[in-house]
């Protein structure tokens, strides 16, 4: 934990940051203004109430603290607003990405965006922004636009991957379905990774590095569009859940940080190889 | 970064994670010299491991021609080029692991692969060192050199694919050193295929997540040896457990192949993982080719090769390849047979030293009729 704290310190000031804690220091804080809609509109990149809300400008830095890095990411500033009707916030992260990577073969990475909120906050000390602690925990929402073209166009067959492709029979398809679970790798075990559930984004904690972990019960939800060389992704989640563990407890007038990560797929940004920002204040408009 | 012990290499070197050796480590030899490429050990895994969506292109044993067969392709000579010419001479070896070589950021020196490079997943076979001359025979010795290499998951005592996953998601095995990725924590970064020096672990592009060679783990906790060797027609593999130098049992047949008769060889130690398969040299290949591939002592594990039908200990040994589907975990020469033991020193096989010859007349009177006699 004190390493780690070193190491930040120690990298923020390599990097010519201000190694006072970085809440706001660099970036305007985000407000998230009161608006009415339902669950689903909060889901809705092109949400009339969003033409309203005030865009901050976040700069991303490339992940060169811990193993392995991405010296060179692709992007380098995200436009984020924020939202609330009372029992959900939202975020509409956008940035520019001419390429548009959806599909995930071995060399093919795809496009990525997550909001990190602390799980509980305390002012003028939030947890690491780098995957939190043990004592610090956090919560990550990760929308992927591989999990959205899944959505918007269904699940790619071996087909749709390699065209030419000749298979005489799966396991799936003589076999009873429990005993078929056996040859099915992650999918056999539901791994949440591999599919989809209902939405393109992963409700996610973590304490710490290399522990970023699926939770069982998923909130979140979201939409991504690619238009004309720029991605729109809205992330939202409930304000409050019953779980104190892994979810933050929020309420219209509290303020606390929220972090972003972005991955552009071709540029082969996956995991920890990614562009992350420092904290800002999130406000909670009354 | 830790300091580890890696024999093959005879030193010390760095690597993420304490060394500590599983309880026993899962090992297998193959005799290059034997191998067909018949790939009975090649489809043997695919039925049984990977008949899945997405493993279509996925072999986690296959079988290449060597020099020119590779899979996925370039596999070795691509890694071998990044790490740049090595001193692999010395019994202490004076150059760089792919750890020592990792740039800045990285745990290990690797690379992806292009989805592509697994698409032709026999490239290059039967292709030969030189070009045959118009008008060329068959001669003995050939004029041109090949050989055929089986390869699967080394199940290395520094597991790079392991080292370089930043969730910790692939674990080694304390009961028996095999090396798994584990489905539920894998999240597809695809780290482990940049990391493997062999490109042993493979992405399931329908799964999202990366997937390996398992060394038939229900089998061996189970006493029996991997599908892949116990279907072998050419009786060219032999699996079971290898302990280090300093602790080789003379007994064991891998130890003795490995430590003891010195004539079965890592590949590429100088990477510096400490592979568990080990191969037993082909005699017909140039030896700086071999000194690349295996290391040092190839000449020597030629020789002692050649010899071996003097050598009564280790002709028990290599007799024992393919005589069981059981691990042979003792074995000793009694007269003219060689008998391989179970864990608990259980008798469970019995091989001639020298294969009976049975002459039948030329003409059988019973059923009138002549005979052919065919080795």
């Amino acid at each position: 934990m004190i390493v780690r704290l070193l190491v930040a310190i120690y990298v923020l000031l390599a990097l010519g940051f201000d190694a006072e804690p970085a809440a706001a220091a660099e970036s305007p804080a985000l407000r998230a203004a009161r608006v009415t809609g339902s669950s689903g509109a909060m889901a809705d990149p092109d949400a009339a109430y969003w033409k309203s809300a005030r865009a901050i400008k976040i700069a991303t830095q490339p992940q060169i603290v811990v193993a392995p890095h991405a010296p060179a990411p692709a992007v380098a500033e995200l436009s984020v607003k924020a939202a609330h009707n009372g029992q959900w916030i939202t975020f509409l992260v956008e940035w520019a990405d001419p390429t548009k990577s959806d599909r995930i073969v071995v060399d093919r990475f795809g496009d990525q965006v997550a909001v990190e909120l602390p799980v509980k906050y305390e002012k003028d000390s939030p947890p690491s922004v780098m995957m939190g602690t043990p004592d610090g925990r956090v919560t990550i929402m990760q929308w992927r636009a591989a999990f959205q073209r899944d959505l918007d166009e269904g699940e790619p067959g071996i087909k749709d991957l390699y065209p030419f492709t000749h298979v005489d029979v799966y396991p799936d398809e003589v076999l009873r379905a429990s005993d078929a679970r056996a040859y099915m790798g992650s999918v056999g075990v539901d791994n949440p990774i591999s599919h989809p559930k209902r939405a393109p984004v992963l409700d996610q904690m973590a304490e710490g590095w290399g522990t970023l972990t699926v939770k069982p019960e998923q909130n979140a939800s979201g939409k991504g569009v690619w238009r004309n060389g720029r991605w729109r992704v809205v992330i939202t989640r409930p304000l409050a859940t019953d779980n104190n563990e892994y979810d933050p407890k929020l309420a219209p007038g509290d303020q606390t940080v929220a972090a972003f990560a972005v991955w552009d797929g071709g540029n082969a940004e996956v995991g920890g190889r990614k562009a992350w920002s420092e904290w800002v204040t999130l406000t909670i408009a009354k | 970064m830790a300091k580890v012990y890696n024999w093959q290499i005879g030193r010390e070197m760095e690597y993420p994670y304490d060394g500590i050796r599983p309880k026993r480590q899962f090992a297998m030899v193959m005799d290059l010299n034997k191998c067909i490429a018949c790939q009975t050990c090649t489809v043997a895994c695919k039925t049984t491991w990977t008949p899945g969506r997405g493993q279509e292109y996925m072999f986690w044993n296959n079988v290449e021609t060597k020099p020119y067969g590779y899979y996925p392709l370039g596999w070795d000579v691509k890694i071998l080029d990044k790490l740049g010419v090595q001193e692999i001479d010395a019994a202490v070896y004076p150059g760089k692991t792919l750890f020592d070589a990792a740039p800045d950021g990285e745990t290990v020196l690797g690379y992806l692969p292009d989805d592509l490079d697994y698409a032709h997943p026999n490239i290059g076979e039967d292709d030969s060192a030189g070009v045959m001359g118009q008008g060329a025979f068959l001669d003995v010795p050939h004029m041109n050199w090949m050989y055929y290499m089986p390869r699967i998951c080394n199940h290395c005592t520094y597991p790079a694919c392991l080292a370089a996953c930043p969730r910790q998601s692939i674990y080694k095995r304390p009961e028996d050193g095999i090396v798994l990725i584990d489905q539920a924590r894998c999240r597809g970064y695809r780290e482990c295929v940049r990391g493997c020096p062999y490109k042993k672990t493979y992405f399931n592009a329908l799964n999202r997540t990366s997937e390996k060679c398992i060394g038939c783990y229900p089998a061996v906790e189970n006493g029996r040896q991997t599908q892949c060797t116990v279907t072998c027609i050419g009786k060219i593999r032999l699996q079971g457990f290898i302990t280090t130098p300093d602790k080789a049992r003379e007994d064991s047949p891998l130890d003795y192949l490995v430590h003891i008769a010195k004539i079965a060889k890592p590949l590429y130690p100088q990477f510096g993982l400490e592979p568990n398969v080990y191969y037993i040299p082909p005699v017909h290949v140039p030896i700086a080719f071999l000194k690349q591939m295996f290391g040092r002592g190839v000449a020597e594990a030629i020789a002692a090769y050649r010899k071996a039908a003097d050598d009564k200990k280790l002709l028990g040994a290599l007799l024992l390849f393919g005589a069981s589907p059981e691990i042979i975990h003792h074995y000793r020469v009694e007269g003219d047979v060689t008998i391989g033991y179970d864990e608990t020193k259980r008798e469970i096989v019995r091989v001639p030293l020298k294969e009976p010859v049975y002459v039948r007349n030329t003409y059988d009177q019973r059923h009138q009729t002549y005979r052919t006699n065919v080795t």
